[in-house]
C-alpha cells in the first residue's frame, strides 16, 4: 500500500474528530471568504464611487495641481490627451473636466461649492455619480448655454426648484472675479450631505468662456479603469504616453488620500482578523493531528522498528496533512457556495443599522453588504487554507519522528 | 568464542545497558557477549527483568547499547546513522512483537507487503511474493481481512509473514506466542520451525514461554542481564 492511500485510510479512523476538523476547516473558508469577500467588494465600490465623483481612478493635471488645486493652472490640450489615454489597454473611459470652487447664489442667499464642468457628450451615468444620482430634471445636453445640475441640498438652502435661475462667481484664468448665470435643468442626490449640499454640474465650454480658457483648456483629463485594481498599472501607460514636465498623473490614491487610508486602515484590520481566525483554526487542526499522532506513536515505533525510515513517516503524516487540507477545503467550498451566492445576489441590509445615506472617506456606503471575490482572492484563501493546515501538519509529523523506536515500543 | 563479526549474522561485545530510574542507575544487560550463527532457532529466555527484551531490542538497532558493541552482518550498528539503521532493519531484520503491532487499516495482505513496498520492490514481484508468503503461513483466503476481523493466531501469522517476506538474515521475536492460547502458540511454533527448517530463516525468540524453550534449538539463558548459560540442543 502506498503512502498516500495509507494516509487516507489513517485520517478516517477517527471519523467524528476528522469530520469536527475538517469543518472547523471549511468554515475557515467561509470566514476568509466572507471577510475577503467584503473588502473585494466594498473597496472596490468605494474606488469605483469616488473616481465617479470627478477625479477618475487616474488623473491628468497640471503639475502641482494636486497641492494647490487652482482655476489658473489648466491643460492646454486636454482633447489630444483624452484621445491618446483612451487608446490605452485598460481603460474604459476617460473625460475631460474642470473642476473649482465657486460662490452660488440665489435672489436670497448665497452658499460656496465646487462646480464640476463636464461635456455631455462624453459623460456616462456609468462614469458619473451625479448623473445617475439625478432625481429631479435632467443632464443639459450640449456643453454650451446656461444649463446647471445642481446638488438637492444646495435647492434646499438657497429656496430653489427646477428651473430656477442661480448666479455662480468664481475666479477667472487671471484670478479676476467673474460671474455667470445657470438655469436649475436637474438635481441629484447622492445621499452624502456634504456632496448634496456643495457640488454643482456645468457645461464645460460655457465654463471656460466664464473663466476665459481656450477651446482645449480644462483643469484634468479623468481617467476611468476598467478593473480598479490596476489603476496604479495603468497610471504608468497613461504617464508614458501623456507624460510631459508640465503636468503629472496621479491615481486615485493620491488624488483621494483620505479614501486610500481609510481603505488601508480597514484593510488592514481584515487582515488582522482573518490572522487571528487563521491562528485559532490552526490551533484545532494542530490538536487533531498531534493527538492523531500520540495515540498511533507505538505503531510509529513498529513501523520505523520493520524499516520505515523518520523520512517517510514524515511524509506520511505529511500526507495525512494534505488529506485533512483537501477534504477541508472540498467541505470550505460546499458550505461556502451557498452563502457566497447569498451575499452576491442578494446581501445583509444594514440599513436600518447605518442609514441609506452612510458615507465614509467623503464617499457613500451602500448599506446592504454583499460582497465579491477576485480570482486571485479565491486562489489566496484556498492556498492559505492548504497552507495553513500542512504547516500545522509540520510538528506533530516532525515529533513522530523524534521518538526513538523503542520509546514507542514501550507502550505496548 | 569467535569474536569476529564476519563469521556471525549477530555479534554481542561485551554489551551493557544501564537505564536510569530517578537516581537509581538499573544495569538492564551485564557485560553480554554472544554470537547468533545463520540458521539459528534460539531463545533468549529468563525471568521477567533478566534484559531479554533490551537485548533483543539492541540487536535489533531500536536501541543502543550504554557501552559494547554489536555486529549486524559486518555492520557496527554504533557506527550507523538513523537512516542507516532503518535500512538494515528494512532489509536485513525481521520483527515479530507479542502484540503483532499489524497496522490496523491495513488487510492481512497489506500488512504483509509493506516492508517490501518500503523497498520499493516493483509491484508485480510485490504482489507475487506476498502470496507466496501468505500461503506459506497458512492465510490463503484470508488476505482481504483487517487485523479486527483475524483471530490473535491469524494476526501473529500476518506478523510473521511481514517478518520473513523480504527474506530477512535475521527474525527477531520478542514473547511471540504470549498472547495467544496454547494450540495457536503450538502451531504458530510449529510454523516457524518449518521456516527455519525448510528456509533456514534463523530465528531468535525472546521469551519465558517453556513450549518456546522446549522447541529452541539453542537456550540462551540471561539472569540480571548477565549471560548464565548458553545451551546448545539437538
Amino acid at each position: 500500500m502506498n503512502i498516500v492511500k495509507l494516509a487516507w485510510r489513517n485520517l478516517w479512523r477517527r471519523k467524528r474528530r476528522t469530520l469536527i476538523t475538517t469543518f472547523s476547516i471549511g468554515f475557515g473558508v467561509l470566514l476568509a471568504v466572507t471577510f475577503t469577500g467584503m473588502g473585494d467588494y466594498g473597496y472596490t465600490n468605494m474606488i469605483n464611487a469616488g473616481a465617479d465623483m470627478g477625479l477618475g481612478h487616474v488623473t491628468v493635471e497640471p503639475l502641482s495641481y494636486n497641492d494647490s488645486p487652482a482655476l489658473d493652472k489648466r491643460l492646454s490640450d486636454s482633447t489630444q490627451i483624452r484621445k491618446q489615454v483612451l487608446q490605452l489597454p485598460g481603460v474604459d473611459d476617460a473625460v475631460v473636466r474642470i473642476m473649482g470652487q465657486a460662490m452660488f447664489a440665489s435672489a436670497r442667499k448665497s452658499i460656496g461649492g465646487m462646480f464640476v464642468a463636464i461635456d455631455p457628450q462624453q459623460e456616462s451615468e456609468a462614469h458619473n455619480l451625479f448623473i445617475r444620482s439625478m432625481i429631479e430634471g435632467e443632464l443639459f445636453s450640449s456643453s454650451e448655454g446656461r444649463g446647471i445640475v445642481v446638488g438637492s441640498r444646495i435647492t434646499e438652502k438657497l429656496g430653489l426648484k427646477l428651473g430656477k435661475k442661480l448666479v455662480y462667481t468664481t475666479s477667472d484664468v487671471n484670478g479676476d472675479i467673474v460671474s455667470a448665470i445657470a438655469r436649475i435643468q436637474g438635481i441629484f442626490k447622492t445621499g452624502v450631505k456634504e456632496i448634496d449640499g456643495a457640488m454643482v454640474l456645468l457645461p464645460i465650454d460655457s465654463v471656460r468662456a466664464t473663466l476665459n480658457y481656450a477651446d482645449d483648456d480644462a483643469t484634468f483629463v479623468s481617467v476611468l479603469v476598467k478593473d480598479q485594481r490596476y489603476s496604479q498599472k495603468i497610471k504608468h501607460l497613461v504617464e508614458q504616453s501623456v507624460g510631459a514636465a508640465n503636468r503629472e498623473v496621479l491615481s486615485w490614491k493620491e488624488t483621494q488620500p483620505d479614501l486610500a487610508g481609510l481603505i488601508a486602515i480597514d484593510r488592514s484590520g481584515n487582515y488582522i482578523s482573518q490572522v487571528l481566525i487563521s491562528l485559532l483554526i490552526a490551533a484545532g487542526i494542530l490538536n487533531t493531528l498531534l493527538m492523531s499522532v500520540m495515540e498511533r506513536t507505538k505503531e510509529f515505533g513498529v513501523m520505523m522498528a520493520i524499516g520505515m525510515s523518520p523520512r517517510r513517516l514524515f511524509q506520511l503524516i505529511m500526507t495525512e496533512s494534505v488529506w485533512l487540507a483537501l477534504v477541508g477545503l472540498v467541505v470550505g467550498i460546499i458550505i461556502t457556495i451557498p452563502w457566497y451566492l447569498y451575499l452576491y445576489h442578494v446581501g445583509l441590509d444594514f440599513s436600518g443599522a447605518i442609514g441609506e445615506d452612510y458615507s465614509a472617506g467623503g464617499v457613500l456606503v451602500d448599506p446592504v453588504m454583499r460582497i465579491r471575490l477576485y480570482r486571485e482572492s479565491i486562489i489566496a484563501i484556498l492556498s492559505g487554507v492548504f497552507l495553513l493546515t500542512l504547516i500545522s501538519g509540520l510538528y506533530p509529523a516532525w515529533r513522530a519522528t523524534r521518538t526513538p523506536p523503542v520509546e514507542s515500543l514501550k507502550t505496548l | 568464542m569467535n569474536t569476529k563479526p564476519g563469521n556471525h549474522i549477530v555479534s554481542m561485545r561485551q554489551v551493557n545497558k544501564i537505564y536510569r530510574q530517578g537516581k537509581v542507575e538499573v544495569r538492564a544487560v551485564n557485560d553480554l557477549s554472544l554470537n547468533i550463527e545463520k540458521g539459528d532457532f534460539a531463545a533468549l529466555c529468563g525471568p521477567s527483568g533478566s534484559g531479554k527484551t533490551t537485548a533483543l531490542n539492541m540487536i535489533g538497532g531500536l536501541d543502543v547499547p550504554s557501552s559494547g558493541s554489536i555486529f549486524l552482518e559486518n555492520n557496527n550498528l554504533a557506527e550507523l546513522s538513523r537512516y542507516e539503521l532503518s535500512v538494515l532493519r528494512r532489509d536485513r531484520i525481521g520483527f515479530v512483537f507479542q502484540a503483532y503491532n499489524l497496522v490496523p487499516v491495513m488487510t492481512a495482505y497489506e500488512n504483509a507487503e509493506f516492508v517490501l513496498k518500503l523497498q520499493g520492490v516493483p509491484e508485480r514481484e510485490c504482489r507475487q511474493r506476498t502470496m507466496a508468503i501468505l500461503r506459506e503461513v497458512g492465510l490463503e483466503g484470508l488476505e482481504h481481512r483487517r487485523p479486527d476481523e483475524m483471530s490473535g493466531g491469524q494476526q501473529q501469522r500476518v506478523a510473521i509473514a511481514r517478518a520473513i517476506v523480504t527474506r530477512p538474515a535475521i527474525v527477531l521475536a520478542d514473547e511471540p506466542t504470549a498472547n495467544v492460547d496454547s494450540a495457536t502458540a503450538e502451531s504458530l511454533l510449529d510454523l516457524m520451525q518449518l521456516l527455519n527448517r525448510e528456509e533456514s530463516v534463523t530465528f531468535l525468540f525472546s521469551t519465558h514461554d517453556p513450549r518456546v524453550m522446549d522447541r529452541a534449538r539453542r537456550l540462551i539463558r540471561l539472569v540480571d542481564g548477565h549471560l548464565e548459560s548458553d545451551e546448545i540442543r539437538q
